[in-house]
């Protein structure tokens, strides 16, 4: 894997931890009371941030994904090689 | 290499998802304009910037890893890399000729010799002919000075 994509795993887990701060944030602010209907800015937050907790989500388990894919076939390409050589 | 295709399109989203965060309070109207920003604009303002910035340097680095990959596996050429050297025909020593004229005497060469072989071909037709019309009269002569002793 690339050294720069390592570093962009990262960003997209701090991606996914502002989804939870967002999604947190009206309550830890206190601008929403608990109980009371909800704000628009609470509203905004929440659909913002539980996109974003998505978005982050499926794009780290895609990523995994892929790579381990990647993993497999160079795995495999090099017991074929060890193979034919032998 | 599918990988880097869905860490930047994730990472595009996530800078988009900052830029509306920080037009949120102002297109929902839930911050006026001129009044002094809410506890939910400094939140939202604040974490859509630093999500803006992180994201778009998240996308910066999944397609310079995109872009990486293509090279390694040779689909994509390196913008500066020096050009492979082609074969050359072999040829005489080009001497201290260099630049436009060597390139040039290398196109001509090839031309002008081929022309050579062609002359001296035909060359050597047009002799082989004249000596075949000469042996024709001789024979021709021979015969009639042949042909004149036995009258």
């Amino acid at each position: 894997m690339a050294p720069q994509a390592r570093i962009g795993l990262v960003v997209t887990a701090i991606g996914f931890f502002a989804g939870i701060w967002l999604f947190l944030a009206p309550f830890i602010v206190e601008y929403q009371k608990v109980g009371q209907d909800w704000i628009d800015a609470t509203k905004n937050d929440l659909w913002t941030g539980g996109a974003l907790i998505a978005i982050s989500a499926l794009t780290l388990i895609l990523f995994g994904a892929f790579a381990l894919r990647d993993a497999v076939r160079v795995a495999e390409q090099e017991d074929t090689t060890e193979a034919e050589e032998d | 290499m599918a990988k880097y295709v869905i860490g930047a399109t994730g990472a595009l989203l996530g800078a988009l998802a900052g830029v509306w965060l920080m037009l949120a309070p102002f297109a929902l109207a839930y911050q006026g304009s001129g009044a002094d920003w809410a506890d939910p604009t400094y939140v939202d303002f604040w974490t859509g910037l630093p999500l803006l910035v992180i994201s778009l340097a998240g996308s910066i680095l999944y397609v310079s890893g995109l872009v990486e990959e293509l090279r390694r596996r040779g689909i994509m050429r390196r913008p500066y890399a020096a050009p492979v050297e082609q074969p050359q025909a072999p040829g005489p020593p080009q001497g201290n000729a260099s630049g436009s004229g060597n390139d040039m005497e290398q196109v001509l060469l090839p031309l002008v010799t081929a022309m050579l072989k062609d002359m001296q071909e035909r060359d050597r037709e047009r002799d082989g002919a004249r000596e075949g019309a000469v042996d024709d009269v001789r024979q021709t002569r021979a015969a009639g000075e042949e042909g004149s002793v036995r009258r």
